[in-house]
């Protein structure tokens, strides 16, 4: 491994912690406020303050990651599932840089963080190595595309981090209504799938460390156009034990888990992806790994996550909270549409020879703009405001992740390769 | 329903006027109430609220709707979800008759009953774009025009319940002659780069007006866009088509005049020492490239007897990301075929019975002749087949017009065999041979003679083939400019704002209103600013009458 492809690594490693400790410096700003021996208002300014320049230096040093890994391979770190996460996760931290220093509100990194926090541990879960890159992918527009779109999403995500702090700020959970009820299920549920995700990323890195290694032929039998069968095997790994092995497959090796010597179930047939079963059986883990740890907090807590947040957000204007999180969305949309869809129509014209193709990729793309465009629509004709609109800001960045990640893992498709 | 439209300062406005297009007060409801006022439009009417309105007028007001408009975006949405389930039609090389049951049981043939796997192309789905086009060009010309006549001949002296009901507002005394604050804070705003208008102590700043028009902009561009979109399906605007180019050979292009060569076809992969250590072993490529030359025809085109002369009109090495263009017309590397496969053999004739060897003949495999002479026996070529397959009735067939299986039926005439000559089955490649059972075909005669090929000097192959997509796309240049307008407009609409500040005193008693389309959290701090430096210290949040923000 050469200098730089080393100096990249380690700057990776100090970026990851700066966040880390900026989102606790966070946590300290707005949980000390109740300390009964200061004055709250300078501890919020103070810690804000020692917070925000962590998390400065951890961008800084996730620039000297992207540049330094640049520089060593010679090409954009922005072509699989690894580099392309760890750049989302730097461009939510410009994306609320540039917020931040529009509204100024010492808060917003409270929520920026851990989200960064979290796409940057999911992206260390993909293979960290240097790919050379396949002829298609050789093209300046890999630089300009992907950079753009994933500008734009991190936007969508700065609104959607507002969004979801504008409703732990406004939805009461002490009241009993019907309606108030029913948007605290809703808040506690989108902090549940938050956890769930966290509870992938520590169940990999949890069998990673065990060394887990299971092993199956999977055998997929394919008709071509002329009515010939063909079979051919293919070699599927899983670092998690396998609660659904992939689709018609047989075992070849698997380490003992807890007394678990075959697979349980076997993934259905209609989940067609690349490798399609390790990454279905990844969810349920997460999904299990999720709610054990969901179940841990709540009996720490003893509360609902949102019941034990909500207090906190208090002194929060919550006008704010609905400007900040709209305004992220207006700034993303364009730099979205920019990237997402025209420099994708370029780059798909000269590569693929045609700028549309319907490929699921590119469809989810324009979901997402048309979902944005009826958000915007919804807001700025029909006065669809404060909580309506933090929802939407919230789903918004369900589609957008789905567009992401959950495309590759579902739908096959020509992007494919950006999974792993 | 008789509505007196005509506000008290003498204005007559159109039905459905929210605030008096004069003077600004506020008409009808929005009279009642002390909320924050409409601002949108500038409670301008729009087009589509007219007292008796037509069926035309109708239409009209259905499309002008905001909410049919988001519903229609909605539906596009889901429909386009629904598309992404299933593989689409135009993706498989499997028949799609059969590949959707095969594959997802019954709910992928009701999917494809239901004509989702072609969802994109589907007459509801275009219909839902045309809508949205429809919907696109009658919202923004319902509000652009009335927009722009209410923004061109503003009045600078607003009613009172105007400026008090903006959403951000501040009233208080003022100390000092009324005439020196209007001239203090008029400067104020023009370091703003406000335009700034008076009319005695009233006054009226306003910056960023075009940034009003972005959505109408950008509404153009999508139409634009749209229009490209839809014109490709106009015959003749597209042409899309593949051409397999063998190494060394050139092609015509039909349906043009081009014709294109494939000097050479080279294919990289990546040595192991440039691959990390997961990748080592696996073929990954890291280059496709055609060396192509791309000729005209000038002479001679159509004439089936003589060779067309060419003309040399571009030359380009096409890789991926990197087509050969020309004129409008284009050649992407697509993919290729580097399976070796026969060019020419020169098989010859044996006597089984006698030993004797008669040829070598030169069988062309793409272009035979039609008769060849080896030694005493005539061999007429009665059929040929590129890959050669029994058909549904049993009969021999080919499957495409590539050489993949050829096959040749000769017609032998001369010495040991019947008068009308007998059929003799020739598959130049050992491995069909043996499939196909050729001497089994053969029968009788293949006990008493054989063609065959001695040698692999005796067989040419033909270098790797390369797969070209040949594209012609006249609509492209408008999707880009369409593009490109609509993205004009979405800069200017959301990164640019609409501000405007009004003032007026009534008795000693300063009112400012202002409002903008966007970002109400930068207006207060900028009115705040300027009435700091006026010698008015607020806070910005001071400033906020409640209601919502946009």
């Amino acid at each position: 491994m050469n200098f730089w492809l080393e100096l990249s690594s380690d700057s990776f490693i100090a970026a990851f912690f700066l966040y880390c400790f900026g989102f606790i410096f966070y946590m300290i700003a707005i949980g000390g406020k109740k300390w009964s021996n200061r004055d709250s208002k300078a501890h919020v300014k103070r810690w804000g303050k020692i917070a925000y320049i962590v998390s400065l230096l951890g961008l800084a040093a996730h620039l000297l990651f992207f540049f330094a890994r640049w520089y060593g391979s010679g090409q954009i770190p922005t072509s699989n599932m690894y580099e392309f996460m760890t750049f989302l996760g730097m461009a939510i931290m410009i994306a609320f840089v540039i917020i931040n220093a529009i509204y100024r509100t010492p808060l917003l990194g409270m929520f920026a963080l851990p989200l960064t926090v979290i796409i940057v541990a999911y992206a260390s879960v993909f293979p960290q190595e240097v790919q050379p890159l396949i002829p298609s992918l050789n093209s300046i527009w890999l630089k300009v595309h992907v950079t753009t779109a994933a500008l734009g999403e991190a936007f969508f995500a700065v609104g959607f981090a507002a969004g979801l702090m504008y409703l732990l700020r406004v939805v009461d959970f002490k009241q009993q209504t019907k309606e108030a009820k029913r948007a605290q299920r809703w808040v506690e549920f989108t902090l549940y799938v938050l956890v769930v995700i966290v509870g992938f990323i520590v169940i990999v890195f949890a069998f990673r460390g065990a060394d887990y290694h299971a092993e199956f032929m999977q055998e997929q039998v394919k008709i071509d156009s002329r009515g010939q069968e063909s079979t051919t095997t293919e070699t599927v790994e899983y670092t998690l034990p396998p609660i659904f092995k992939p689709y018609n497959s047989v075992t070849t090796s698997m380490d003992s888990f807890l007394g678990l010597q075959e697979p349980l179930l076997e993934t259905p047939s209609w989940m067609n992806g690349v490798n399609a079963g390790r990454k279905f059986n990844t969810v349920i883990w997460s999904i299990i790994a999720g709610s054990i740890l969901y179940g841990l907090l709540r009996l720490l807590l003893r509360k609902r996550l949102g019941a034990v947040i909500h207090p906190y957000m208090e002194g929060i204007d919550p006008e704010d909270l609905d400007e900040i999180s709209y305004r992220a969305i207006a700034i993303g949309f364009p730099v979205f549409t920019l990237g997402a869809l025209i420099f994708a129509m370029i780059w798909a014209n000269i590569a693929w020879s045609r700028f549309w193709g319907w490929d699921p990729k590119e469809v989810w793309a324009l979901i997402t703009w048309l979902y944005y465009s009826a958000y915007l629509h919804l807001r700025l004709s029909r006065g669809w405001q404060g909580q309506r609109s933090a929802w939407l800001a919230v789903i918004g960045f369900v589609i957008v992740m789905f567009t992401l990640i959950g495309v590759n893992l579902v739908i096959a498709g020509l992007h494919s390769y950006a999974g792993v | 329903m008789f509505q007196n439209t005509k506000c008290e300062c003498g204005h007559q406005n159109h039905v459905g006027t929210v605030l008096c297009e004069s003077c600004g007060k506020p008409l009808g409801e929005e009279l009642l109430s002390d909320e924050p006022l409409e601002m949108r439009y500038d409670g301008v009417a729009r087009r589509s609220q007219k007292a008796n309105p037509n069926l035309i007028d109708k239409i009209w007001s259905f499309f002008s709707s905001v909410k049919i408009a988001v519903y229609l975006i909605i539906i596009t949405l889901l429909a386009s979800v629904l598309g992404t389930i299933f593989t689409q039609e135009n993706m498989l090389t499997e028949d799609p008759a059969t590949y959707y049951e095969m594959n997802h049981g019954t709910i992928g043939k009701i999917y494809y009953m239901l004509g989702l796997s072609h969802t994109y192309n589907s007459w509801w789905y275009i219909t839902l774009l045309v809508m949205i086009g429809t919907s696109l060009v009658i919202c923004s010309l319902d509000r652009v025009l009335p927009l722009y006549r209410a923004l061109s001949k503003q009045q600078i002296r607003k009613h009172l319940r105007f400026i008090t009901r903006q959403k951000v507002v501040y009233t208080g005394p003022i100390e000092g002659s009324e005439e020196q604050f209007v001239e203090r804070i008029a400067e104020q705003l023009k370091k703003k780069r406000y335009k700034v208008h008076t009319e005695g102590t009233a006054l009226l700043a306003e910056k960023n007006r075009f940034s009003r028009w972005g959505p109408y902009i950008n509404h153009i561009g999508l139409i634009l866009f749209l229009l490209a979109v839809l014109a490709r399906s106009i015959p003749g605007l597209h042409m899309d088509m593949y051409v397999a180019v063998p190494e060394g050979q050139t092609n015509e292009i039909e349906g043009t005049e081009y014709y294109i060569k494939n000097e050479k076809f080279t294919v990289n992969y990546y040595t192991d020492d440039e691959l990390p250590d997961s990748l080592k072993g696996t073929a990954r490529p890291k280059l496709y490239e055609t060396k192509a030359v791309l000729y005209r025809c000038v002479e001679d085109c159509n004439e089936l007897t003589k060779e067309p002369v060419l003309e040399e009109v571009a030359r380009h090495d096409i890789v991926l990301n990197d087509p050969l263009s020309y004129e409008g017309l284009k050649a992407y590397q697509s993919g290729f075929d580097a399976t070796p496969r026969l060019e020419l053999v020169k098989p010859v004739l044996i006597n089984k019975q006698t030993g004797e060897e008669f040829g070598p003949f030169e069988l062309d495999i793409r272009n035979p002749q039609t008769t060849f002479q080896v030694g005493p026996y005539t061999l007429n070529l009665r059929s040929q087949y590129m890959e050669f397959a029994y058909g549904s009735n049993g009969e021999p067939t080919t499957l495409s017009r590539e050489p993949n299986a050829p096959a040749y039926l000769f017609i032998i005439t001369g010495p040991g065999l019947k008068e009308e000559g007998e059929a003799y089955l020739y598959f130049p490649n050992q491995i069909d041979k043996l499939q196909f059972n050729q001497d089994a075909l053969n029968r009788s005669i293949a006990d008493r003679f054989e063609i065959k090929v001695n040698g692999m000097e005796n067989v040419k192959l033909s270098g790797a083939i390369t797969y070209l997509n040949i594209r012609k796309d006249s609509a492209v240049p408008y999707i880009w400019i369409g593009a490109a307008i609509s993205m004009i407009g979405l800069i200017m609409g959301f990164y640019w704002h609409h501000r405007r500040i009004w003032l007026r005193f009534d008795q000693g008693t300063l009112s400012l209103g202002a409002h903008t389309n966007k970002n109400f959290y930068g207006m207060r701090s900028e009115v705040a600013w300027v009435l700091g430096k006026a010698g008015i210290e607020v806070e910005p949040k001071s400033l906020d009458n409640g209601g919502n923000k946009t």
